[in-house]
């Protein structure tokens, strides 16, 4: 394969992911760009100017429509897709380190890091009619986080319940309904959650942490069914849609990149069987640890975005459907 | 091109703003041809033609209507099409299946790569005894290992400077007599245990000396002889060891003995005339 390498960034890449369909591809960096790419050719479509520190994180709704990204200036905005402009852009008291929409696109969460005597807290707001008003009113539920920050963040089945990963290694659900917690998943990981991502029918999910592994859970129970061993820590996992298949993307800190020569394979994408937890293959590419790694939806390609500041988008040759697990 | 401009010199200045021909593409078949002129790294004009394949595919009404979005930001004044300034093609590159034969090759060497497994049966160091540097010498035999390791050990024990205690500088290495005079000018110093080793490579440096003679015996002292402006080896170097009987072994062991790819030779230091 041939991959394509997409340079819209000049500093580390923080979130990628796909729109509903794939047609298009965000990314956001810790330089202060998000960009949108069309993902068949790598053409950049455009990008988000607006936010004054790294973004952390975005997400993009069922419709394509609006994006939302949470970013190191302390603002969480929302964007239109298409124009490029900013729809809201809410305040927060620290930065903003995940933002996610509800499946239906009705309502977002986001949650922001405790620092500078600001504890943890996610925040729930309804977008249905998203205007600039949006910064002056009330979120809809906060939580606050006693234990440990929040890290990561999924929305769970039917928009009833979100899950959230810790710096701690814990995982919860809460409801929103009821504000609470609802199910912890206890000490299965135990080190800090970099990254969870749904499988396509979103009855399970695959978590990337810091312990150097990844494991797949329920997302109702938050029973751990699957782990994935590595010897690095997992800064990224995604579960592929149509093959039994999970990719896991890691490497060092990064701090210790420097000391580590590109050969040394710590960089590859690693994939692992669903079910017999085995790696099967690795696929080289990033000259960095690889930080955010998502698959098309039609399960074809898939992108990873690295510290190295580059969006690759991998296309799977035919001997990756020909491989049969032994 | 217009039509008035008649002298090449004003076509220059008049068409080509930076002195290069104007891009032009042209669609034929299912490719696209895009011509560029620019100047390379060494101010040369040089042309750049880009081939695209012109694939049609069945999408989504919804994905049909994003594909004619006008694009903004950043991108504002790209033109239809990728634009090479941020999306590239990489280098072909291939999935390495676990358990393949290409796998196996780029990995195999890779599991530790921390740790050196190698270890020499002649001189314990970290590598083959294939490529030692005391193969084929009188090292390369244990009764000479074990000799040594006696002798030193005993040397040790004998040692008034290894027991711990402060040892003022003219009371050390049985110095005591010319000890007055050992740390005056350099030319008073004790050579008696000092050999002369020549014919060495121009990338000697003293730590690979040390590594050759540290397995002899003790050494008080040694000195690489470097081209003062290049830092280069010079050929040579003096070593001062301990012991008299160390350096005679030194001449013995090293005197002849290949290193990279130079023979060695080894001899008494002569007193400077």
């Amino acid at each position: 394969m041939r991959p394509l390498m997409l340079q819209g960034h000049e500093r580390s890449i923080t979130q990628i992911k796909y729109n509903r369909e794939g047609d298009l591809l965000f990314s956001c960096s810790k330089d202060q760009k998000p960009n949108v790419w069309y993902s068949l050719n790598g053409e950049r479509l455009g990008t988000y100017d607006g936010h004054q520190g790294a973004v952390w994180c975005l997400d993009v709704d069922w419709e394509s429509r609006k994006l939302i990204t949470g970013a190191g200036d302390m603002t969480a905005k929302i964007w239109d897709v298409e124009y490029g402009t900013v729809i809201a852009s809410i305040p927060t008291k620290s930065s903003v380190r995940t933002s996610n929409f509800s499946f239906s696109g009705n309502q977002a969460a986001y949650s922001t890091d405790k620092a500078m005597g600001q504890s943890c807290e996610l925040f729930l707001i309804d977008v249905r009619n998203a205007d600039s008003s949006l910064s002056e009113q009330e979120p809809t539920l906060r939580i606050p986080m006693t234990e440990s920050k929040i890290t990561s963040m999924l929305w769970g089945p039917l928009d009833e319940t979100i899950i959230t990963g810790h710096d701690n290694g814990n995982i919860a659900i809460w409801d929103i309904r009821k504000g609470q917690k609802v199910v912890d998943s206890g000490t299965d990981h135990s080190a800090g959650i970099n990254d969870m991502q749904l499988s396509k029918d979103g009855t399970m999910f695959v978590t990337a942490s810091k312990d150097t592994t990844a494991k797949l859970f329920d997302s109702e129970s938050l029973m751990c069914l699957k782990t994935y061993k590595t010897e690095r820590p997992v800064n990224s996992a995604a579960i592929s849609p149509i093959m039994d298949h999970v990719v896991l993307g890691g490497g060092q800190d990064a701090m210790e990149v420097t000391t580590t020569s590109t050969k040394a394979g710590k960089f590859d994408s690693r994939f692992f069987h669903l079910i017999y937890e085995e790696e099967f293959a690795r696929l080289k590419g990033h000259f960095g640890p690889i930080n955010s790694l998502a698959f098309h939806p039609d399960g074809k390609s898939y992108a990873s975005g690295g510290e190295d500041g580059f969006v690759r988008v991998q296309t799977f040759d035919s001997t990756y459907f020909e491989n049969i697990f032994e | 091109m217009k039509s008035f401009v008649t002298s090449w010199a004003d076509e220059v200045d008049a068409d080509y703003v930076d002195g290069l021909p104007p891009s032009n593409e042209y669609i034929k078949g299912d490719y696209k041809y895009v011509t560029e002129y620019k100047f390379n790294d060494d101010g040369k004009k040089v042309k750049v033609v880009r081939t695209f394949k012109i694939e049609k595919q069945i999408v989504p009404k919804a994905v049909a209507r994003r594909r004619n979005w006008v694009k903004f930001g950043d991108s504002r004044s790209d033109k239809p099409g990728p634009n090479s300034q941020t999306t590239m093609a990489s280098e072909e590159i291939l999935m390495q299946f676990i358990g393949s034969k290409e796998f196996d090759q780029t990995h195999e060497t890779q599991l530790d790569p921390g740790k050196n497994i190698a270890k020499c049966r002649i001189c314990n160091g970290e590598h083959w005894s294939v490529n030692c540097p005391y193969k084929g010498t009188s090292m390369d035999s244990k009764t000479v290992m074990e000799t040594k390791a006696n002798a030193a050990a005993a040397a040790a024990i004998s040692d008034p400077s290894k027991t711990g205690k402060y040892v003022p500088p003219f009371m050390k290495d049985g110095g005591g007599i010319s000890g007055s005079k050992n740390w005056g000018r350099g030319r008073d110093r004790d050579d008696s245990s000092a050999v002369r080793i020549s014919n060495l490579s121009e990338s000697m440096t003293e730590t690979d000396l040390e590594e050759l003679v540290k397995k002899i015996g003790p050494h008080t002292k040694m000195y690489l002889a470097r081209e003062k402006n290049s830092g280069l080896c010079k050929g040579f170097a003096y070593v001062h060891f301990k012991f008299r009987q160390d350096a005679a072994a030194a001449i013995e062991v090293l005197n002849g003995h290949g290193y990279d790819h130079l023979i060695l030779c080894v001899e008494w230091s002569k007193p400077q005339p």
